[in-house]
């Protein structure tokens, strides 16, 4: 379950990024994240992966107070929390297999499972054969679908996603979704932040709508 | 909900335990040495290229002292007799110069012996010579100085010993020459320590910045493994692994560089510029300063990393 109380953000003094968020993503829930560009999708999702440290306020994911974590536990924490950044991130000089199996290394899983495991899940995107190929020679949805099957390779309990659908057109838009919703079904709390309204209306799943670093709409606010 | 996901299991621990990690993290360096081969060629040539520079200042610097030593050998001091000791009390005589402190080496030159060497280095002028006799010439003790009683205190504290050996009227040697020489090597030593520490400095300069220029250009490497949940350990071990072999490779390099100087050039320097600067021509470097250089180029890949690494890692 991911829990933010009176959660404030500022990068410098005089403006805020977010202002006083209050929210709950019980577990196994598919939430869209929504807003204008600058509205503070990013800096929540950042919030939820420890990649920022609120200002003030208190953020929990299952309980634990990430801003009570020491450095050292931070990476355990990102372990079990699934990430898809808006610019990919992949690794130019590494095969797609290699920029997988990145998150499979980390926990110190063994060469010859990593293989089979990687194999496994790009067969579920379908890059079965650009197993070898480095992420400059794929298309935007391909090198999205990578940058999901990193994500999603150890079935962690959260999957974030920032704006994953912001360059892709419609065909490619529906599969990278129904991956999603795979992982959702298999029981990963989903977070996507995106602008693309057709996205969401398509969806029909919980939004929470950001506006100049406040939530202006949420179905289900539990504080 | 019931249906969380609860992350997959991990199904074996191949890389647990020392051996495992250390194997996983040399695979991981040398793949990325491959994959980066432009960036760690630069490393490696920066590398080599500084260190050939020091070890070339090295072996000048080792060939210049080596020289100066051996000109440190004529740093004599002679014992005189008011008369020549009987010749069981030459013997006493030599055993309590040779336990003085710093005695290298005592030669007894008897009032015959002495004769013998004026009348051999005055040959063809025995003219000269008329009238001298033995008794003219006093015996005395030729004492050679180990290495380190040879600056100007310890000669002087040396003789003071030796004036208090009864029978003994006189002492030379060559004070001023002593002086001179002693302060030529004080100058040598202080100008070689304040090059090589320049150099040494302009080195770490270069490399230091060389390797945080390659690390800056993998920052998204680095960056990526933190927030996949890499701990620092994790992030930075294959980094200073690459480090290491860079700078294993680099001195490995600047040795092989600095060898075909000295056979091309350096060896027969004597021969190449018209004048020898030793008498025996240039000596290579010996094995000790060969290991030394490889270890500061492994020190070097490793500090460097290091302290490149710090800035990048964000976890």
């Amino acid at each position: 379950m991911i829990q933010m109380h009176n959660v404030f953000m500022s990068y410098q003094p005089e403006s805020s990024a977010l202002a006083d968020i209050n929210l709950k993503i019980p577990k196994g829930d598919f939430v869209f994240l929504t807003g204008q560009s600058g509205a503070g999708k990013s800096t929540l999702l950042k919030l939820v992966y420890a990649d920022l440290t609120p200002t003030r306020g208190q953020v929990l994911i299952d309980g634990v107070n990430l801003t009570r974590l020491s450095r050292s536990q931070i990476p355990l924490l990102r372990r079990s929390i699934g990430v898809v950044f808006q610019d990919y991130k992949l690794l130019p000089n590494r095969t797609v297999l290699e920029n997988v199996a990145i998150t499979l290394e980390v926990l110190g899983w063994g060469k010859r499972d990593i293989g089979k495991k990687v194999f496994h899940i790009l067969k579920r995107m379908g890059l079965e054969d650009k197993v070898n190929a480095t992420p400059l020679r794929l298309s935007g949805g391909e090198q999205q679908r990578v940058a999901l099957a990193r994500a999603l390779v150890n079935d962690p309990k959260i999957l974030v996603a920032d704006e994953p659908t912001g360059n892709l057109d419609d065909e490619n838009k529906e599969a990278i979704l129904s991956i999603f919703k795979e992982a959702n079904n298999r029981g990963t709390t989903v977070v996507v932040a995106t602008h693309d309204r057709r996205v969401i209306e398509n969806s029909h799943r919980t939004v929470i709508r950001l506006d100049k670093g406040r939530i202006v709409e949420v179905p289900d606010v539990q504080g | 909900m019931s249906k969380a996901n609860k992350g997959a299991v991990r199904p074996k621990l191949e890389q647990e335990g020392f051996f495992g990690r250390l194997s996983y993290f040399s695979s991981r360096a040398v793949a990325n040495l491959r994959q980066n081969v432009f960036v760690s060629a630069v490393t490696v040539g920066t590398i080599a290229l500084a260190l050939l520079i020091a070890s070339l200042f090295l072996l000048v610097y080792v060939n210049l002292d080596g020289m100066a030593q051996g000109w440190s050998d004529k740093v004599q001091v002679t014992a005189y007799f008011d008369q020549e000791p009987a010749p069981l009390a030459v013997a006493a005589l030599k055993g309590r110069v040779q336990a003085i402190p710093g005695t290298a080496k005592v030669i007894f030159v008897s009032q015959a012996e002495a004769e013998k060497r004026l009348r051999s280095r005055l040959k063809g002028q025995e003219s000269l010579l008329e009238g001298i006799t033995q008794e003219v010439l006093p015996a005395s003790l030729e004492i050679r100085l180990d290495r380190e009683h040879r600056d100007n205190e310890s000669v002087a504290a040396y003789v003071r010993k030796l004036k208090q050996i009864q029978g003994i009227s006189e002492v030379q040697y060559g004070e001023e020459w002593v002086q001179r020489f002693n302060s030529f090597m004080n100058l040598f030593r202080l100008m070689g320590g304040l090059l090589g520490a320049f150099l040494t400095i302009t080195v770490l300069f270069i490399v230091s910045n060389t390797i945080k220029l390659t690390i800056y250009a993998r920052k998204d490497e680095l960056e990526l493994l933190g927030l996949v949940g890499a701990t620092r350990f994790f992030i930075k071990a294959p980094f200073l692994i690459e480090g290491v072999l860079q700078g294993a490779a680099g001195a490995v390099i600047s040795l092989l560089a600095l060898l075909a100087c000295y056979y091309t050039f350096l060896k027969n320097a004597g021969d190449f510029l018209g004048i020898n600067p030793a008498s025996a021509g240039l000596s290579f470097l010996p094995a000790t300063h060969l290991a030394g250089i490889v270890a500061g180029g492994v020190l070097l890949g490793f500090i460097g990393s290091a302290t490149s690494l710090k800035r990048f890692i964000n976890v």
